[in-house]
C-alpha cells in the first residue's frame, strides 16, 4: 500500500476557534485545536443596550461588559500600553497616563472623535516642491510624504486605520502607470485617512472614482462594448471590488463562515454579475485642464456618457435601469456591494486582523459585523464604531491565551513603533525614509507599495509546515516571513537603531533611555513594557539584561551601545514579534 | 506500493531508514505507513542530479499574444477576435512581424478545425527560437487547473466538478501550485521534495524558493528555503558582535532560535534558525559572486535575470548543498495587462525569453542540461476578446518546458479552437483547457523519478484523464 500523501487538500479555511476562554461562563470556550467551527446555534451571543449610548458587544460566555468603559475601574500599564499598541503603533509616557484618567472607551472616543490632523501628504508634496514636471512620471515624494505623517502626526489612531485600509483598498506604487503618480498615491492615501472614520458606503464610493483607484484597477478609460472591434468592458474592477472590497468570494454567514451547500461554499458571484458590473463601470475619465494640470489626481473622475454601456444591468439579481445615468448606476452598484451581507463580516475579521488578532473566534468576527450593519442608530458600515467594537471586544481585552493568540506585527508597524517610541526626527524635514520593499536589506515591506491588489499577505494565508498548518490558524503577516527577511529586519533594525536613517538626518533619541543605561534589569523592564506590553518573560528578560549589562557602561558611548543594544533585543524577541 | 517491487537501491534504502527508525527487525516492513516515516518514503533518485524550475508568471499570461495562429486563416480568426491587428488598433501583431518565431514543429497540428495551423511566438520570444529547433523546447498548449476533462457543455450544465474560484488571481495561483485555494498549504513540487528529501544530504535545501514565499515548494516534510538575489542573508547581529557585545550577540542568538511553545513564535524561531545555518552552508556554495562558475551572462537589470542567476549558481553548487534531486520556483509579476497590454506585456515577455535562454545556456556550460527542466506557469490564460487595450481573465493557457532532456520542437497537448463563445471556451476566449495541470505536473513529476504508484497518489485526479504522461521527454 502507497501512503504517500496527495498534496491536493482543498482547503476550506477555518474562520474563527481561537481565543474566548476568559469569560466568566465557558460557553464559548472553544479548543484552539478544533477544526470545524461549531454551528452558530450552539453560541451563546447577546447583546443588551449601553448605558451610556454606546453598544454593548457581549462577551465570550456572556455577560461581561465593554471592557475599560469605566474610567474609575482601575487599569494596569500593561493593560494600557497592550491597547495603546493595538490601537495605534505605541505608547509614551503621557498617552498612558491620558488613557489610564479616562479608560480605554473614553480615550478610544477622543481620539476617533479627532479630525484629520496636520497637513495632507498631497500638499505637503505641493509646497516641498515635490509638484514639478521632473516628477510628472515618478514617484518622488510619495514615499517621503507618507512617512513623514506615519512617523508624525499626532493622530496614531487614525493613521494606523489609514494603513490598515490601505492593504484592504490597496493602490500600489508597483503598478500606477499615471501621470502625476506620485501626488496621486499621496492624495489616494488623504483619501482613506479622510474616511477612515466616516462609513464605508462613502469610502466606497470616494476610492472607486479616484483617479489612483482608476488607474490601479483600470476603471479609469473603461469603454462600453464595441460590436465592430468585438471590444467588451474591463472587468478588472468590477471583480476585484466585489472579491477584495466589499463581498468577497463566498457568502458569508453573519460571523464570518462560509455558508455550505452539500459541503461546498457558495459562490457570491457569477461571471455574468461580473460583466454586468464591468457595463456599470463604463465611461469614467479623469477631470483635467490639460496635462500639466497635476491637481486633477484629488478630483474624482468625471463621466462622459459617450463610452457608457447602455441598456439595464443585472448585478447580483438587482436590475439597474437602462435610464439611470453612469453616476446613478454607479451609485446603485455600491449601494449593491454596501448592503450585501457578506460586506460587515468579510471587512470587520479583516480590520480585527489589522488590529488585534490574526486568527479570531467566529463569534468575536459576527460582533463586529454586527456593528458594521447597524452602529446602534440605524447607521451600516459605520468605520468609527466598527474600530471600535474591534478594539473593544472582550476577545480582544481578555488576557491572551492559547498557542495561536495574537498576529505577527508587521514588519513596518515594528519601524513606526520604534520611531514613535523614540521621537525621531527629521532635521531637514524631508524623511527621506523612501521604499523598504527590500527584503534582504530592509523591511519586506513599504506602505503603499504593495505587489500587487492582493496585498502584502491574504487574510486566508495559513503558514505551511507546522502546527498552525495542521489547525488551519490564519496569519497573513507570515506571508511576508522567510530566511531572507527574517535577517533583513534584524539588520535594517540594527542599522536604524545605530546610525538613524538617510545620512543622519532622521534620528531618534534615547535620553530617557540612556538615564537607564547604568541599570540593564530597568532599562530592560522599560522596553519590554513600552515595546512589548511585558509580553517579554522575566527569565528571558533577565537573560538579556545580563547581556547587555557586559557592555561597559563607563562611558557615553558605552551607554549608548547598552541602549541600542537593548532595544534590538527587545525588538527581535519572539514574544515582542507576536503581538498578542 | 509493496517494498518488494521496489529497485534494490530504494529497497536498501528503505531498510536504513527503518533501523534509523528503530523499525529494523519487523516482519513486514512494505505494511508501514512510508509517510508517517518521512523521509524513508524514497522516490527514485539514481541517475545522477535532477532539478526542476518553475517560472511563475504572476497575473495571468496573454495566452493570445504568445503564442498564436500565423497561417492566414488562423491568424485572421484571431485579430478578428482582438480587435483587428495592432497596426489597425488591435492586439494581435501584423503576420509579417512574426515571421521570424514562426514554430516549425516535428509534428504537425492535426485535428478538426486545427488542420494547417501554423503557430509563432511573440517576437519578444525570438531568444527562445533556436532551443525550440534544437529540441530543446516545447510548448504545452492550453493547459490549466482542471478536475477531470470537461466539454463545454458540461460546463454549462454543471455537471462535473469545476477547480474553486475560476478567473480569481490568488485562488488560482494556489490552485495550479497546490490544487487548493488561498489558504493551502501543501504544493506539489514540495510534495515532490517530500518524495526525495533522503536523497539529499542536508534536507533544506531540496525545496529553494528565490522569489518570495508561494504554496507551491511546501510539502509535508519539505520547507521551502528562500533566497536572496545576493545569497542568504546572514543575521549581523549573529555574525558579529552586536553594538560591540558578543554577550548580546549570543543572546539575540538563543532568542530567535531556541524552540517555543506558541505556534507563532515557534513557526518564527523556525525560520530564523533555519535561516541562520543555512546561511554559511549556501554563501559557500555560491562561491565568489566575481568570479561565477559560468561565463553565461544573465540581465541582472532585471528581476527574473538575477533569480535566474542565483538559482543557476547553486545548482553549481549542489554538490556543498548536498543535492541530489531539486525543486526551485522564481517568478515575475505584471502579466495583468487589462489595460496596456502592448506597452507592457513584450517588454515582460523579453525579460522571460532573456532570463530563459540565458538560464539553459548557463546549464549546458556546466554540463546539466539533460539534468535539469525549467516550465512556465501562470495564474491563468486571458480572453481572446479585447477589452480595448487588454484582456482580462481567462483559464487555459500555453506554457512552455525547456531542458536538454525534453523531446522539443514539439507542441503537446491539443490546440484549441479560437473563438469567442465558441465550442472551446466559456465566453470572451476563456479557453477550457485540454490538458490539465495535474498532467503537466505528473509528467514532469516522474521525470524527476517518482515512480507510476507515487505519481497516481500525489495527483488523485490524474486517473481520470486519458495520459498521466505527456510526452515531454525522451524516455
Amino acid at each position: 500500500m502507497n501512503s504517500v500523501k496527495p498534496f491536493a487538500q482543498h482547503i476550506v479555511p477555518v474562520l474563527g476557534a481561537a481565543g474566548c476562554s476568559q469569560g466568566p461562563t465557558e460557553t464559548l470556550v472553544g479548543s484552539l485545536k478544533t477544526t470545524h467551527p461549531r454551528p452558530l446555534s450552539e453560541r451563546t451571543l447577546k447583546s443588551a443596550p449601553l448605558a451610556g449610548g454606546g453598544l454593548l458587544l457581549a462577551a465570550c460566555g456572556g455577560g461581561s461588559s465593554e471592557s475599560g468603559t469605566n474610567p474609575a475601574q482601575a487599569l494596569t500599564d500593561v493593560e494600557v500600553v497592550r491597547f495603546l499598541n493595538q490601537a495605534g503603533f505605541s505608547a509614551s509616557a503621557e498617552s498612558i497616563a491620558a488613557v489610564k484618567a479616562s479608560g480605554l472607551a473614553n480615550w478610544l472616543d477622543s481620539q476617533l472623535a479627532l479630525p484629520v490632523q496636520d497637513v495632507s501628504r498631497y500638499d505637503w508634496m505641493v509646497a516641498n516642491g515635490y509638484a514639478i514636471e521632473a516628477n510628472r512620471s515618478n514617484f518622488t515624494g510619495a514615499d517621503n510624504a507618507i512617512w513623514h505623517k506615519l512617523m508624525s502626526s499626532s493622530d496614531q489612531v487614525r493613521q494606523r486605520m489609514t494603513l490598515a485600509l490601505s492593504e484592504i483598498f490597496v493602490v500600489s506604487m508597483q503598478g500606477l502607470p499615471i501621470e502625476w503618480r506620485g501626488l496621486c498615491v499621496a492624495h489616494y492615501a488623504d483619501l482613506l485617512e479622510k474616511n477612515a472614520f466616516g462609513t464605508y458606503r462613502q469610502l466606497l464610493q470616494e476610492v472607486t472614482l479616484s483617479v489612483g483607484m482608476g488607474s490601479y484597477l483600470n476603471m479609469l478609460g473603461n469603454r462600453k462594448e464595441d460590436p465592430f472591434t468585438g471590444r467588451v468592458p474591463d472587468e478588472n474592477y468590477a471583480r476585484e471590488v466585489m472579491q477584495l472590497f466589499s463581498i468577497g468570494l463566498v457568502q458569508l454567514g453573519s460571523d464570518g463562515t462560509p455558508r455550505l451547500s452539500n459541503g461546498q461554499t457558495i459562490d457570491s458571484y457569477s461571471a455574468q454579475d461580473i460583466s454586468q458590473l464591468a457595463s456599470v463601470f463604463t465611461g469614467w475619465e479623469r477631470d483635467r485642464v490639460d496635462a500639466a494640470d497635476y491637481a486633477h489626481v484629488t478630483r474624482p473622475m468625471k463621466h462622459n456618457v459617450a463610452n457608457f454601456q447602455p441598456g439595464d444591468k443585472t448585478v447580483l439579481g438587482t436590475t439597474i435601469a437602462g435610464s439611470q445615468t453612469g453616476p446613478q448606476a454607479l451609485s446603485l452598484a455600491l449601494d449593491i456591494l454596501a448592503n450585501h451581507p457578506n460586506t460587515g463580516p468579510f471587512i470587520g475579521r479583516q480590520l480585527i486582523q489589522r488590529f488585534t488578532m490574526s486568527h479570531p473566534s467566529a463569534a468575536y468576527v459576527g460582533r463586529v459585523a454586527a456593528v458594521f450593519n447597524n452602529n446602534g442608530r440605524g447607521v451600516r458600515g459605520d468605520l468609527k464604531a466598527t474600530l471600535r467594537a474591534v478594539l473593544l471586544d472582550p476577545e480582544a481585552r481578555a488576557t491572551p491565551s492559547g498557542n495561536a493568540s495574537g498576529r505577527l506585527r508587521e514588519p513596518v508597524h515594528r519601524f513606526v513603533q520604534w520611531g514613535r517610541s523614540f521621537g525621531i526626527t527629521s532635521t531637514t524635514g524631508r524623511w527621506a525614509i523612501g521604499d523598504t520593499s527590500d527584503p534582504a536589506s530592509r523591511l519586506g515591506q513599504s506602505p503603499w507599495r504593495s505587489p500587487s491588489v492582493f496585498n502584502f499577505f491574504r487574510p486566508g494565508y495559513v503558514p505551511p509546515g507546522k502546527e498552525l498548518a495542521a489547525n488551519l490558524i490564519t496569519a497573513p503577516e507570515f506571508q511576508l516571513l522567510n530566511e531572507s527577511t527574517v535577517a533583513g529586519y534584524l539588520n535594517f533594525m540594527q542599522s536604524v537603531i545605530g546610525n538613524g536613517l538617510s545620512s543622519g538626518d532622521v534620528t531618534a533619541n534615547y535620553a530617557h533611555e540612556l538615564s537607564l543605561a547604568a541599570d540593564p534589569p530597568k532599562l530592560l523592564a522599560h522596553l519590554n513594557l513600552r515595546l512589548a506590553a511585558d509580553a517579554i518573560h522575566p527569565t528571558t528578560l533577565s537573560e538579556l539584561s545580563t547581556a547587555v549589562a557586559t557592555i561597559n557602561a563607563s562611558n557615553a558611548a558605552g551607554q549608548l551601545n547598552r541602549v541600542k543594544a537593548a532595544i534590538l533585543l527587545v525588538m527581535a524577541a519572539p514574544e515582542y514579534l507576536i503581538q498578542k | 506500493m509493496k517494498l518488494n517491487r521496489l529497485p534494490e537501491l530504494q529497497r536498501r534504502e528503505f531498510l536504513r531508514r527503518s533501523a534509523q527508525l528503530g523499525l529494523a527487525g519487523m516482519t513486514a516492513p512494505w505494511a508501514l505507513n512510508l509517510a508517517a516515516m518521512g523521509e524513508a518514503a524514497a522516490a527514485d533518485a539514481r541517475g545522477g542530479y535532477k532539478a526542476l524550475v518553475c517560472v511563475f508568471l504572476a497575473g495571468g499570461n496573454d495566452n493570445g499574444r504568445t503564442l498564436l495562429p500565423i497561417d492566414v486563416a488562423g491568424h485572421a480568426n484571431l485579430a478578428s477576435l482582438r480587435g483587428g491587428t495592432t497596426d489597425l488598433g488591435g492586439l494581435v501583431a501584423p503576420r509579417a512581424s512574426l515571421a521570424a518565431t514562426s514554430l516549425s514543429p516535428r509534428v504537425p497540428l492535426t485535428g478538426s478545425g486545427v488542420d494547417g495551423t501554423q503557430l509563432a511566438m511573440a517576437a519578444e520570444l525570438s531568444p527562445l527560437k533556436p532551443l525550440f529547433d534544437a529540441g530543446q523546447l516545447g510548448w504545452l498548449l492550453n493547459v490549466g487547473t482542471l478536475m477531470e476533462p470537461i466539454t463545454k457543455a458540461q460546463y454549462l450544465a454543471k455537471s462535473v466538478p469545476l477547480p474553486p474560484k475560476l478567473f480569481s488571481h490568488n485562488d488560482q495561483q494556489s490552485f495550479w501550485q497546490s490544487s487548493g485555494v488561498e489558504g493551502s498549504t501543501k504544493g506539489w513540487g514540495g510534495a515532490i521534495g517530500d518524495l526525495f528529501l533522503s536523497s539529499n544530504a542536508a534536507s533544506t535545501f531540496t525545496c529553494i524558493n528565490a522569489s518570495g514565499n508561494a504554496v507551491f515548494l511546501m510539502g509535508d516534510q519539505a520547507v521551502q528555503y528562500q533566497v536572496s538575489n545576493s545569497g542568504a542573508v546572514p543575521v549581523n547581529a549573529v555574525v558579529s558582535n552586536l553594538f560591540g557585545s558578543a554577550a548580546c550577540s549570543q543572546a539575540l542568538n538563543n532568542l530567535i532560535t531556541a524552540p517555543r511553545t506558541h505556534w507563532m513564535e515557534a513557526e518564527l524561531n523556525r525560520v530564523a534558525l533555519r535561516s541562520i545555518n543555512a546561511q554559511v552552508t549556501v554563501k559557500a556554495a555560491l562561491g565568489n559572486a566575481n568570479a561565477l562558475p559560468f561565463s553565461t551572462a544573465f540581465d541582472t537589470t532585471q528581476s527574473l535575470g538575477r533569480q535566474l542567476q542565483m538559482v543557476a549558481r547553486l545548482i553549481a553548487g549542489r554538490s556543498t548543498l548536498g543535492a541530489q534531486r531539486q525543486v526551485f520556483f522564481v517568478s515575475i509579476g505584471g502579466f495583468d495587462n487589462h489595460d496596456f497590454l502592448l506597452t507592457q506585456h513584450p517588454g515582460l515577455l523579453s525579460q522571460l525569453a532573456q532570463g530563459l535562454s540565458a538560464f539553459q545556456s548557463a546549464m549546458t556550460e556546466l554540463g546539466l542540461s539533460e539534468n535539469v527542466t525549467t516550465f512556465t506557469a501562470s495564474d491563468f490564460g486571458r480572453t481572446l476578446t479585447s477589452n480595448g487595450d487588454g484582456s482580462d481573465h481567462g483559464w487555459g493557457s500555453h506554457h512552455l518546458i525547456m531542458g536538454g532532456a525534453v523531446r522539443g520542437q514539439r507542441f503537446w497537448g491539443k490546440m484549441p479552437l479560437l473563438a469567442n463563445n465558441g465550442p472551446n471556451d466559456v465566453g470572451q476566449g476563456r479557453l477550457i483547457p485540454t490538458s490539465s495541470v495535474d498532467q503537466m505536473a505528473a509528467t514532469l513529476a516522474k521525470w524527476m523519478g517518482v515512480s507510476p504508484t507515487e505519481v497516481t497518489t500525489l495527483f488523485p485526479n490524474i486517473n481520470r484523464f486519458d495520459q498521466s504522461d505527456l510526452g515531454f521527454f525522451n524516455t
